[in-house]
């Protein structure tokens, strides 16, 4: 039997000991995190030998239970330190131990696990985005390799990532989930551009990816051709306790209250500060039921039940939630720093006023509902499970 | 197979509750006149005081049956569920907690003999004048809309640090009776003057009265919670059934995502109260911020899935005759039992404040 008082004990003191300053001041302050901040951190988890917490032991993983891992997660958030980078980690990673060859697991999953390879996620499409089985990006055969032609887009960390794990279309068949085939691809492949995309809240995140005769070897092909559809399932059902863990939104919060009582100790804004810390209240109690629910779904998973729609009642809850939050410490600051969102004067698309990731982060949180299954698709679901039809 | 939803305790108690429930709001639904009303109340009244509901939670000896907070919480989520319009949360739960000293006036409760009302220190009145006082054993003021038993014989009144026994057919006492917008009986009590026994001063009183009511709060929660899931099934069987331009409402994307909404709103208040009922059971000492949570929570999301019921069901859902709407009702009134949201909220954010400071 596990002591979880104790394991989570452990972990706090591993994350205030271990994880550098000036990583956990990056979190603190909503600065965007890039492979400069992850790197040394999953150097430092890899070292210590808590590279991956959701691999089995024999790939380099912790095997940790589930509730460990939820621990584990909690912890960090809590704590300030990142949460470790997720293409490799948590969604790549796993396909290939389930569905890799011998040689794939031997090339990947080391270099995964020590940071040394970053990877990014080649999904969506200009026209396949919550219906991602319409993706037309096509594969075809020439010799030992595939010819990839197409485009992806909302491609995450692709400017600084190596590789991209990538669904392709690599023959036509009656249903769109059918022909489709998981593909990892160089990113330094000749035919291959990278454009950023602009997004609302000033941060370089998301790009374009263009690909333009990409040849890729059919040895990077994983699992059987026509089956990336059920690679993808899988990263996605493992991915369904995710919203489980609501200590960062809580962290969020208690941030946020540090805000109101900073930003708001004039005498003249005291009505202000009551009406905000009100809302804040609320939003509270809502992320204390997601977190009761997530508690359950962790129970049940441990349990093997199932989860029925406790998943995307999460999301919903949780999304919703975070996004209020976001909002009260935008109508915090936002009279004195919105309108400082970025200079004019400077080539970079980052703004420079102290305390402006306040401002984008209100704006990137806007996300949380579209991302993931958006809130609409989510309510499709329950409904559908509701009604019986 | 469309939804059904889960008790957060289930049982025989739960089931017998509901049932009963159920009867009692089925058969005051076929009766028009208010006496005949009162006095229909009056019988479920003492079925349920034979059954044995008030003394759950009674010490086995002072002569009760010595249950828990889930034995509380079975019956309050049943009666819930059924939307069963008298105090059992009051009657069985809260009351019991204040007289665990008073041997004699709670053997009177368990046995029926004595039906008391509640007057808490928090009481509402129409006039700041009509505050309550005492004055040589004498009380003095009003509170109005008060939950009562039918047929009430005491008062039980929270003053200060001092817990009061009234008569209610003591001289001085006047009582103006009502049923509340979800059936519950309830009164104006006006005291002139009126002969009060002090049953008991001091800290304590203070400190069993705070927990009575953190203990009246969390199982209005659980109470609000069953019937928060019997308006999801009631709303998803009228959508179902109910046709309009040749398709069942239950196929348009506006109203299944209400029904999401209302089913996610749901869910969080449930596994908020669930946890504050665990919390409650193993008697952390934080237990009074769980439930200050949870009837937070309870206001805003309670508030939702009633609204939205009678918003689903159009024209019908503006009248008295389903017994959703009825339900509806009783969660819109629960917001005001126990400490409303500002207080919850008062009592929150001061405790926040202390911590900070």
């Amino acid at each position: 039997m596990v002591d979880y008082n104790a394991f989570r004990e452990e972990v706090r003191d591993f994350a205030m000991t271990r994880c550098p300053p000036n990583i956990r001041a990056v979190v603190a302050t909503y600065r965007k995190l890039s492979r400069k901040v992850w790197y040394p951190w999953q150097k430092i988890l890899f070292e210590h030998g808590w590279g991956a917490p959701g691999w089995p032991r024999e790939y380099g993983g912790t095997g940790w239970d589930l509730k460990q891992r939820h621990i584990f997660d909690e912890v960090m958030a809590e704590c300030d330190c990142p949460p470790q980078y997720h293409h490799g980690l948590r969604h790549l990673g796993p396909v290939i131990i389930e569905y890799g060859s011998e040689e794939q697991k031997q090339r990947f999953l080391p270099r995964i696990l020590s940071g040394e390879d970053w990877w990014c996620q080649g999904y969506s499409e200009p026209n396949a985005g919550s219906d991602l089985a319409s993706l037309r990006t096509a594969a075809r055969r020439e010799g030992g390799d595939y010819i990839v032609e197409g485009q992806k887009t909302w491609t995450s960390h692709a400017q600084e990532a190596d590789w991209m794990y990538t669904l392709v279309r690599t023959s036509k068949e009656a249903k769109k989930q059918q022909g489709i085939s998981l593909l990892l691809i160089p990113l330094n492949s000749p035919g291959i551009t990278i454009r950023p995309i602009r997004t609302i809240d000033g941060w370089h995140h998301v790009n374009e990816v263009f690909l333009d005769n990409v040849r890729v070897p059919v040895a990077n092909r994983v699992g059987e051709e026509g089956q990336g559809w059920t690679y993808g399932k899988f990263l996605l059902e493992r991915e369904r306790l995710g919203g489980a863990n609501v200590a960062p939104a809580m962290k969020h919060l208690e941030r946020t209250r540090a805000l109101l009582a900073q930003e708001l100790a004039a005498p003249r804004h005291a009505m202000k500060r009551s009406l905000l810390e009100e809302r804040l209240l609320m939003a509270e109690a809502e992320l204390r039921g997601a977190q009761a629910l997530g508690q359950e779904a962790v129970a049940a998973t441990m349990e093997d039940r199932s989860l029925g729609l406790l998943p995307s009642v999460l999301k919903l809850s949780t999304s919703v939630t975070s996004q209020h939050v976001g909002e009260i410490a935008l109508d915090a600051v936002g009279e004195r720093l919105a309108p400082r969102f970025r200079p004019t004067d400077a080539a970079g698309a980052n703004a420079e006023a102290p305390g402006i990731e306040w401002v984008q982060n209100y704006m990137y949180g806007r996300v949380r509902t579209i991302y993931g299954g958006s809130s609409e698709v989510q309510k499709n679901v329950i409904a559908k499970q509701l009604f019986g039809i | 197979m469309p939804f059904t939803a889960k008790p957060i305790i289930g049982g025989d108690a739960f089931d017998q509750a509901c049932r009963i429930g159920l009867d009692a709001d089925a058969e005051l639904a076929g009766i028009a006149d208010a006496a005949e009303q009162a006095a229909c109340l009056r019988r479920y009244w003492d079925a349920i005081a034979e059954l044995g509901w008030i003394t759950t939670a009674i010490a086995e000896d002072a002569g009760g049956a010595g249950g828990d907070l889930s034995d509380l919480a079975a019956l309050a989520g049943g009666a819930g569920r059924g939307g069963l319009p008298l105090p059992v949360v009051a009657s069985c739960a809260v009351l019991p907690h204040l007289l665990a000293e008073h041997a004699e006036v709670l053997t009177a409760l368990a046995e029926g003999r004595f039906r008391i009302a509640l007057i808490p220190a928090e009481a509402a009145r129409d006039d700041e004048a009509d505050a309550l006082h005492l004055d040589g054993g004498r009380l003095t003021g009003a509170a109005v809309g008060i939950e009562t038993p039918p047929d009430p014989t005491h008062a039980l009144v929270v003053l200060g640090d001092a817990l009061l026994l009234v008569a209610a057919d003591a001289p001085g006492v006047a009582l103006t009776r009502y049923q509340r917008i979800d059936g519950k009986p309830a009164a104006d009590w006006r005291f002139t003057g009126a002969a009060a026994s002090v049953i008991a001063r001091g800290d304590a009183v203070l400190r069993r009265a705070a927990e009575a009511r953190d203990i009246g709060a969390l199982l209005t929660c659980v109470e609000s919670v069953s019937a928060a899931g019997a308006l999801i099934e009631q709303t998803i069987e009228y959508l179902l059934n109910r046709v309009q331009f040749g398709v069942p409402l239950a196929t348009h994307q506006a109203l299944r995502h209400r029904v999401a909404e209302m089913y996610v709103e749901y869910e969080n208040l449930r596994g908020l109260v669930t946890h504050a009922l665990r919390s409650a059971a193993s008697g952390g000492p934080v237990v009074w911020r769980d439930i200050a949570f949870a009837k937070l929570r309870l206001g805003e999301a309670g508030r939702f899935i009633a609204q939205s019921t009678i918003q689903c069901h159009g024209g019908m859902g503006m009248t008295e005759g389903l017994q959703a709407i009825r339900l509806a009702r009783r969660i819109m009134m629960a917001e005001f039992e126990y400490g409303d949201r500002s207080v919850q909220a008062r009592r929150l954010l001061d405790d926040a404040a202390r911590r900070a400071a």
